[in-house]
């Protein structure tokens, strides 16, 4: 386990078994999986608040609305505000730098930018690439994972080292490599969509064997089962085994780890960027806001807890989900 | 180059050779100083504490380390001013404040030297009496093996090839690989003491040139240890290496014995010792220096921004603290392949916001608004007529002028290029946002793109093929010359021959018959007067063609620790005299 | 030593080694074929290691030495030779020996890369252990009394705050860290790195904050592991024996229930340290240590091909050791497990 490189974010794949065993639980009594975990989900008050804030953020992305939300509470997150901001120190005036009704979250040192827009449409990237990120890892990891533990023998074996070895890789280098060498336009892509189409995939494709070492163990685990066997013996071909017996009762802790495995992706995209290999300026990321902060922590701490508390609450509200969603599937870690 | 700190270390890395001028002049050139008791900026104007006093131990720091401590293998400001403690070049710069610093003045040798066969020949005589750490001598050879031992640019490759590209050597490869000295043509040594250079082409300069390169300090054949060398170099001057120096740790200078003063008027040596501490931490150094017990931070690029906060809002610190102009000129080439019509060219400098370029490199701290593209004390540099722009605090550019312009260029709604600026300096991509929303007024697209510092100068923005493919049409840049004259300053980058596939520093693509004429005729004018009127033609001349936008003349914020003594701001290294600085105890 | 153990020594070992030579394989492979394929030239590679403005005669002669146009098998072959039975290094002025295990020479600083290694390994391991310890201490030790108390305000709360936790980038409490307790209200040093053997007390001190920022990420992690497995072997057949023979609860708890707990968590611990120890590339980054992070981050920023195949393989070469002796420890720690 651990994740790439400090950047954990998420106790991923603190108990497999535990999800499986309470899908097992639920097809005793009778009632779908889906309805059991809805119930349970809607009394974990905290999971819900999460689900409520992850929804919220979600809509405020949203172009239309972000714009419509920048126009009342701050200004175009491009917009300099010069006037704002001590040319000698580059920092803003006034307190809590520079916070006031038309900046609520105060303003950028030295360019002297609306924080309050830049958190905001930092917010859409960081969802952008932290949700499809996890889509690129959740397919190789369940490809592989279910192909290493339905098919067994070799295929295993070269699967099995193959995340052996990402696992003992320090990961951030390789990412930090690829992302700063690739050339600036390929695939039909340029710019910025360029940009987050390659950390996209950097990002997920590293984070796969996450994924990929809990499908093979659930499908270990699967495969041994009864109504696998029942099928097998009726005839069943492998390929109907596998997309109507196995994948089905994969799609649980499918779920759930891709929901623990969004936050890790939101932090491992503002590592990068963090370290300067993240989306191009002048487009605002969170990472990115923190790597120039790195420079003035000390004479404008607001520019580190502005991107930081974003970062800080979106992770925390999917972690928060993602527990409450394993919960709700598995009774037993209640 | 110098691997820089991921986070912090000021925009001003030392990135090209500083060579700095220092400001408003005003140098006292008595050398017993203006006597400041501490005043902000005294040392920038004259000398500190001056000070004869011996001993005590001088403290210097640095967060990264030096390229090298061979003298031939560096190239950059600090590590040349740095080297002069234990080692001597055949002429070096004048130890003074003002413009006096940035003239050439006898070391080794017993004076300037004497050109002949029209500049291509030029001879130096070595002074007498001259010793190294173990009481050997000096020798011509010892000058000739160090010069030859550089054209071996696969184990010397950091330190200025004017020597492998302007001596007539034939495809001489260096001492490492070719043993016998006498295949090398380059150098000659008629006897013990006396080295001549011969030139495949005529070149005014060489004086300067032999001033700012550490390549003619003497290393004896038998001491050379090839690329280890720089671990424990064979000193010359007035303090050696006690022990061998340790990367990202340190080292520590004792007293050579052996030197003597009486030949060496440009080092006063006043320190028993000098410590040298690597791999601290930017804000720990800062911390150190203004409790004292650091005394010099040794990249001279200022301090940090906290420091920098607690420095100027307390004015005791404040009177401590000096705000030289570093000899850097932060500008902006634009491609004149990329944008070829010079209207179009005009439209980007008309457009450009000079006040928020002036912030997002400092304001006052940080700089001086820039006019002509050689900085402020370049020998006989004229300020200059503002060419489409206003070096004004508070302009924002001529939006009317720039869109007449752009009609003039046939594209009255504008175009789209690529900027690029280093990633890791955020400086540079405040600028280049600024520069983003200042063209976008008037419907220039820019599209920002950065990248590290270790590969820009030369793989991207010094890339001509890069530039194309990626249609670059401008970006930050920053230039200091290699030695204070306009050649060592605006040469490398607007002169058409100048122009190379890798590390290309006339990024603007210059090619102007004009410009290019006046860059033959200038090497063979012997008067400095008149070659300084030639050097500010070709200056107006590339603003006229909007080749490149004046920006900034970086100045760096340095604390001057009232322990030190003698010290000034060195206008040939845009930072202390590292040379002649005392310390009280 | 029985026969099984020495079995399974050999054969994981030769597994190690066949992961080391596959993860230098692959790193080697992936910084000569990067540029290549993003179209940087070996003249633009060799521009990397010169100094300003490089001419033609100098690329070339850099190309020469580094070997930089040879095909990638030869470079690959000849790095593999070096570290296997040492090498010879031509200084220019004479040859140098360097003893296998030689992980060649800088193209940055002409250093040897294994004493670079050696250099930057105490601050690494200083970080690593000191966090390491915290978070042990505070995760496992969160997590077995919220196992206990399962269920209670204590647990809830302990839960939530691990995985807030778990949330908060180094990044960002590293440089809220440095705002405020270190520059605003001066409680703590500047982070800078002070060797151990130098001054033990400023070596502490100026680390705190690294080590309470990382701890306080994984320490999270290890509290709900804890809790989980806590939870599962409270349940087990022998934890149950132990209770009916009448030991005490304490007894129970902490001689059988957690002992068996630690197992996995040894597991994850023995990866999660293992590439620690490689480099704590953020932490190092965010604070400014030199460890060997740093040395990686710069080695990648510099292409300095030597010195980033040195680390991973070192990283990997931890990472490996670590799995080892959390295999060998787990027959210690848990009655249950069996070498096989």
């Amino acid at each position: 386990m651990g994740a790439p490189i400090e950047v954990s974010g998420s106790e991923a794949e603190a108990q497999p078994d535990a999800v499986l065993a309470g899908l097992e639980r639920s097809a005793i009594q009778g009632r779908s999986l889906g309805q059991i975990a809805w119930t349970r989900l809607k009394r974990d008050k905290v999971a819900m608040a999460s689900a409520v804030f992850i929804v919220l953020l979600i809509i405020a992305a949203l172009p239309g609305v972000t714009n419509l939300l920048v126009s009342w509470f701050g200004s175009p997150p491009d917009k300099f505000h010069q006037t704002l901001v001590d040319p000698t120190l580059g920092t803003p005036y006034g307190k809590f730098g520079g916070v006031s009704g038309h900046h609520i979250f105060g303003i950028e040192p030295t360019n002297g930018r609306d924080l309050f827009a830049r958190v905001l449409y930092g917010a859409r990237v960081s969802l952008i690439i932290g949700v499809l990120a996890t889509l690129v890892s959740v397919v190789i990891g369940t490809l592989l994972g279910v192909a290493a533990g339905f098919f067994g023998g070799w295929v295993d074996m070269v699967i099995a080292r193959l995340m052996d070895i990402f696992l003992a890789f320090p990961l951030i280098m390789f990412a930090i490599a690829l992302s700063g060498v690739l050339p600036s336009s390929m695939l039909g892509l340029s710019g910025n969509n360029l940009r987050i189409a390659i950390l996209v995939f950097v990002i997920g494709f590293f984070a796969w064997p996450y994924i990929g070492r809990i499908i093979r163990g659930q499908t270990l685990s699967l495969r041994e089962r009864e109504f696998v066997d029942a099928a097998r013996s009726m005839g069943a071909r492998n390929s109907y085994i596998l997309f109507k017996e196995l994948l089905p009762n994969l799609v649980a802790p499918i779920t759930v780890y891709a929901t623990l495995l969004i936050p890790t992706n939101i932090l491992f995209e503002a590592a990068l960027s963090f370290l300067g290999v993240g989306i191009n300026p002048p487009a605002p990321s969170w990472g990115g806001m923190l790597n120039q902060a790195t420079e003035l922590y000390s004479v404008a701490p607001h520019f580190v807890i502005v991107p930081g508390l974003a970062i800080f609450v979106t992770v925390l509200a999917f972690n928060l989900f993602g527990d409450g969603l394993r919960d709700a599937l598995d009774p037993r870690s209640r | 180059m110098r691997s820089s700190k991921v986070i912090s270390v000021a925009a001003a890395g030392a990135v090209v050779l500083s060579l700095g001028l220092s400001a408003c002049g005003g140098g006292d050139d008595s050398g017993d100083g203006g006597g400041g008791k501490a005043k902000f900026d005294a040392g920038s104007k004259g000398i500190v504490n001056a000070s004869d006093k011996k001993g005590g131990t001088l403290v210097m720091a640095q967060p990264d380390d030096f390229e090298s401590l061979d003298p031939a293998n560096i190239y950059y400001a600090y590590g040349s001013d740095f080297f002069r403690l234990y080692s001597r070049t055949l002429v070096t710069y004048t130890s003074k404040p003002g413009e006096e610093g940035t003239k050439p003045s006898p070391d080794l040798a017993q004076g300037l030297g004497t050109p002949s066969d029209g500049n291509k020949t030029w001879t130096y005589k070595l002074k007498p009496g001259l010793k190294y750490e173990d009481g050997s001598v000096i020798k011509a050879q010892d000058i000739k093996y160090a010069v030859a031992r550089t054209f071996d640019r696969g184990v010397l490759r950091n330190g200025p090839s004017y020597f492998t590209q302007m001596l007539e050597a034939g495809d001489y490869k260096g001492p490492f690989k070719d043993k016998n000295l006498d295949h090398f043509k380059g150098v000659t040594t008629p006897d013990d003491s006396t080295v001549v250079f011969h030139l495949k082409a005529p070149f005014s300069e060489w004086d300067q040139l032999v001033m700012f390169s550490g390549q003619t300090v003497p290393v004896p054949q038998a001491k050379d240890t090839g690329t280890q060398y720089g671990m424990h170099p064979f000193s010359s001057g007035p303090y050696k290496w006690q022990a061998d120096y340790k990367m990202k740790q340190g080292g520590t200078l004792v007293r050579n014995t052996y030197w003597d003063p009486k030949t060496d008027p440009n080092r006063k040596a006043l320190p028993d010792k000098v410590v040298v501490q690597s791999g601290l931490s930017a804000d720990e150094i800062d911390n150190r220096e203004i409790d004292g017990t650091v005394q010099i931070d040794l990249p001279g690029t200022g301090v940090q921004a906290a420091a920098r906060q607690k420095i100027l809002s307390d004015p005791k610190l404040k009177a401590n603290s000096d705000d030289p102009l570093a000899g850097f000129h932060w500008y902006m080439p634009i491609n004149t392949e990329i944008v070829p019509n010079v209207e179009c060219r005009k439209a980007i400098v008309y457009a450009t916001n000079r006040d928020a370029l002036w912030r997002a490199y400092g304001g006052d701290v940080g700089g001086e608004m820039a006019t002509s593209i050689m900085p402020a004390d370049i020998q006989g540099r004229e300020k200059g007529t503002d060419a489409y722009t206003k070096a004004q605090v508070g302009y924002t550019g001529d939006v009317n002028a720039a869109k007449q312009s752009l009609a003039k260029c046939g594209k009255p709604n504008g175009f789209a290029v690529t900027m690029l600026f280093r990633s890791d300096r955020p400086k540079e991509q405040a600028a280049a946002e600024a520069m983003e929303q200042a063209l976008g007024r008037v419907g220039i697209k820019l599209t920002l793109k950065g990248y590290p510092h270790g590969t820009y100068t030369n793989e991207q923005f010094g890339s001509p093929a890069f530039n194309k493919k990626n249609n670059v049409g401008l970006g930050t840049y920053g230039w200091a010359p290699d030695w204070p004259t306009g050649y060592g300053y605006l040469q490398a980058g607007t002169d058409g021959k100048a122009i190379q596939e890798t590390g290309n520093v006339n990024i603007s693509m210059l090619k102007d018959p004009q410009i290019d004429k006046m860059w033959n005729d200038v090497v063979k004018v012997n008067d400095p007067n008149q070659r300084a009127q030639i050097y500010n033609q070709i200056d107006q001349r590339v603003r006229d063609l909007a080749a490149i936008i004046p920006t900034v003349y970086a100045k760096s914020l340095l604390y001057r620790s009232p322990k030190l003594t003698n010290v000034y701001v060195h206008s040939g290294y845009g930072m202390y005299d590292y040379a002649n600085l005392g310390v009280t105890s | 030593m029985p026969d099984a153990v020495i079995a399974f020594l050999v054969r994981r070992l030769l597994g190690a080694v066949a992961l080391l030579i596959v993860i230098s394989l692959v790193t080697y492979g992936i910084f000569f074929l990067l540029p290549k394929l993003a179209g940087v030239s070996t003249d633009d590679l060799a521009a990397r290691f010169a100094g300003k403005a490089p001419d033609a005669t100098t690329l070339e002669a850099i190309k020469e030495r580094f070997g930089l146009d040879k095909p990638f098998f030869v470079q690959y072959g000849e790095f593999m030779k070096t570290l296997v039975t040492g090498g010879d290094y031509d200084t220019g002025t004479s040859t140098v020996h360097c003893s296998a295990p030689c992980l060649g020479y800088s193209f940055r600083t002409n250093q040897a890369v294994t004493p670079q290694l050696l250099q930057r390994a105490p601050v690494t391991l200083s970080i690593a252990v000191g966090a390491a310890v915290l978070w042990l201490l505070a995760g496992v030790a969160t997590g077995v009394v919220s196992a206990l108390k399962k269920g209670s305000i204590f647990d809830r709360a302990a839960m939530i705050i691990a995985l807030a936790g778990v949330s908060l980038p180094i990044f960002f409490t590293g440089l809220l860290g440095l705002a405020y307790v270190v520059h605003a209200w001066g409680i703590l040093p500047e982070v800078n790195w002070t060797p151990l053997s130098q001054d033990p007390a400023k070596w502490f001190t100026s680390l705190i904050l690294p080590w309470i920022s990382l701890a306080l990420l994984y320490a999270a992690m290890y509290a709900r592991l804890t809790r989980a497995g806590m939870l599962e072997t409270m349940n087990e057949d022998f934890v149950r024996t132990a209770r009916a023979k009448g030991l005490r609860e304490s007894t129970v708890v902490t001689k059988h229930a957690l002992r068996a707990t630690l197992t996995p968590i040894l597991t994850v611990f023995g990866l999660d340290f293992g590439l620690l120890l490689g480099g704590a590339i953020i932490t190092e980054a965010t604070f400014g240590l030199p460890g060997l992070g740093r040395l990686a981050l710069d080695g990648v920023n510099q292409s300095d091909l030597p010195v980033v195949v040195g680390v991973t393989i070192t990283t990997a070469l931890f990472v490996v050791l670590m799995n080892l002796i959390v295999d060998l420890l787990y027959a210690v720690v848990d009655p249950r497990v069996r070498l096989a």
